[in-house]
């Protein structure tokens, strides 16, 4: 074995090394990447959006494109107020054809095709039931309706494919037909709104509305960490680094909902009773798509522990977390591998989808 | 051989590696500042060691935000639910409530977070 000798001096190498600290000291001192952090109201909710970059103005400029863009969308397609979804819920009433509105059209479809692929259990054609039960509303309060109300609505079946889209026309064959996407809207508004900055040359992101998040890239040589709620607000349950690209989506009873005679009725409403979903206290989803890792974690929370797993594989997605009202959690294999329990872990139930 | 300048070298290294990670690694740091976010503008950043309480005014009325021994909190909301009152004293990095009715952010900002983002 033969040993580096060297022939340089010691008062040449401490030259040497100042040379290399102060180089060192230098690129320190260069305007450095680092993470922008902007929260503000949009989409009726909290947005939260990280922007790992070396140049300020790009993040500046991104949170005003997330804020417009979120906006827009949220006018666009809120189902309750006047604008293009508003108009297309009259309009899909009168029984009648019409010209559909672009800007809420490609929705509608995409909609269409998940809810038949969650066998109903994503249901937006039954706004009238969300509006029933007084969801809708920017702070829900009861009393629980009528259950003779509930039964009328359940009656009227209104569903997705009780719509007929031929090109750009389209005409509902139920009157009972109110479209209410919630569940699908934010998640496709954050995927949106993620392009539209990527396009600005935004590389590495973290755009998180009302809880649920899309992230792109990294920030340096890390990945990004996702902190996973506890469904009982009590801090965080589990940490999550993101790939890539990808959507983290929750839907959990804990996220509206009102209190009644000592009665909880949370928003996630189950389309065959008319009633709040039971049996489930959160659903976790990591996925490629925001609309439909949004969609997944309504689908499967109303599936209930029992039945999820079919659905979670008609819809495409194999990371999913499962909460029940027991506190156990069930894993497919692929979302075990991802998730890393804070503290005491939960009763773990690993659940491979068929 | 080790020389002089080999040591210096390696003790430099030394205090590199360690300075840095008490610089870089900060798990779940106390907060600092207060930052108050009115609709689409910050109104306020404070520090959280001087005692203060802050009355903003919102589309629903008045949000008072209360800064008491190193962390802030909402202390009175016009929203129905007190949701932004339920948050409680923030005082870890990131913590916060928020008042959607009157479109009021509180957060409370340290150096470094734990998670880069949460997701509820």
């Amino acid at each position: 074995m033969t040993r580096y000798q060297s022939k340089m001096s010691p008062g040449m190498r401490f030259a040497q090394a100042l040379a290399a600290l102060s180089l060192v000291l230098l690129l320190g001192a260069c305007e450095r990447p680092e993470i922008h952090r902007d929260r503000f109201i949009a989409f009726g909710t909290l947005v939260e959006l990280n922007v790992y970059t070396a140049d300020r103005e790009l993040a500046a400029r991104a949170s005003e494109s997330v804020r417009t863009d979120l906006e827009y969308m949220h006018r666009a397609w809120h189902a309750w107020e006047p604008g293009p979804m508003g108009r297309t819920n009259e309009l899909l009433a009168t029984g009648l054809p019409f010209s559909a509105n672009p800007s809420v059209l490609p929705l509608i479809l995409d909609a269409r095709r998940l809810s038949e692929a969650s066998e109903g259990l994503f249901n937006p054609a039954m706004g009238a039931l969300f509006a029933l039960w007084g969801f809708q509303s920017d702070e829900p309060r009861g009393p629980p309706p009528d259950p003779e109300q509930i039964r009328t609505i359940l009656e009227q079946a209104p569903s997705m494919a009780d719509i007929e889209i031929d090109g750009i026309r389209m005409r509902s064959r139920n009157p009972a037909v109110r479209l209410d996407l919630g569940a699908y809207a934010k998640g496709y508004g954050i995927h949106q709104a993620m392009e539209h900055l990527r396009e600005m040359g935004v590389e590495n992101a973290i755009l998180n509305a009302g809880g649920d998040l899309r992230a792109i890239g990294r920030p340096g040589n890390r990945p990004w960490r996702i902190g996973v709620r506890a469904p009982d607000g009590q801090g965080v349950q589990a940490a999550i680094e993101t790939r890539g690209d990808e959507a983290i989506f929750t839907s959990g009873d804990y996220e509206r909902y009102y209190l009644h005679e000592g009665k909880r009725y949370h928003h996630i409403l189950d389309p065959r009773s008319g009633q709040p979903a039971r049996g489930t206290h959160s659903v976790t989803v990591i996925h490629h798509n925001a609309a439909e890792a949004d969609v997944a974690s309504t689908a499967l929370f109303i599936a209930g522990p029992g039945d999820w797993p079919g659905i979670a594989a008609r819809l495409g997605v194999d990371k999913v977390m499962l909460i029940d009202d027991d506190g156990i959690a069930h894993l497919t294999p692929a979302m075990e591998k991802r998730v890393k329990f804070e503290g005491t872990p939960p009763e773990i139930r690993i659940t491979p989808l068929p | 051989m080790m020389t002089r300048a080999d040591a210096f070298v390696i003790l430099l290294a030394t205090l590199l590696v360690v300075g840095s990670y008490a610089w870089l690694w900060t798990p779940s740091t106390p907060a600092t500042q207060v930052r108050v976010v009115a609709g689409d503008r910050e109104i306020a950043r404070l520090p959280l060691d001087q005692p203060r309480q802050l009355e903003v005014s919102g589309p629903a009325g008045i949000t008072v935000v209360e800064i008491r021994d190193g962390a802030a909190r909402c202390a009175a909301s016009p929203g129905s639910q007190g949701i932004c009152q339920q948050a409680g004293w923030l005082r870890r990095a990131g913590d916060m409530a928020v008042s959607l009715p009157n479109r009021v952010i509180i957060e409370v900002l340290g150096d470094e977070w734990a998670f880069d983002s949460v997701n509820y």
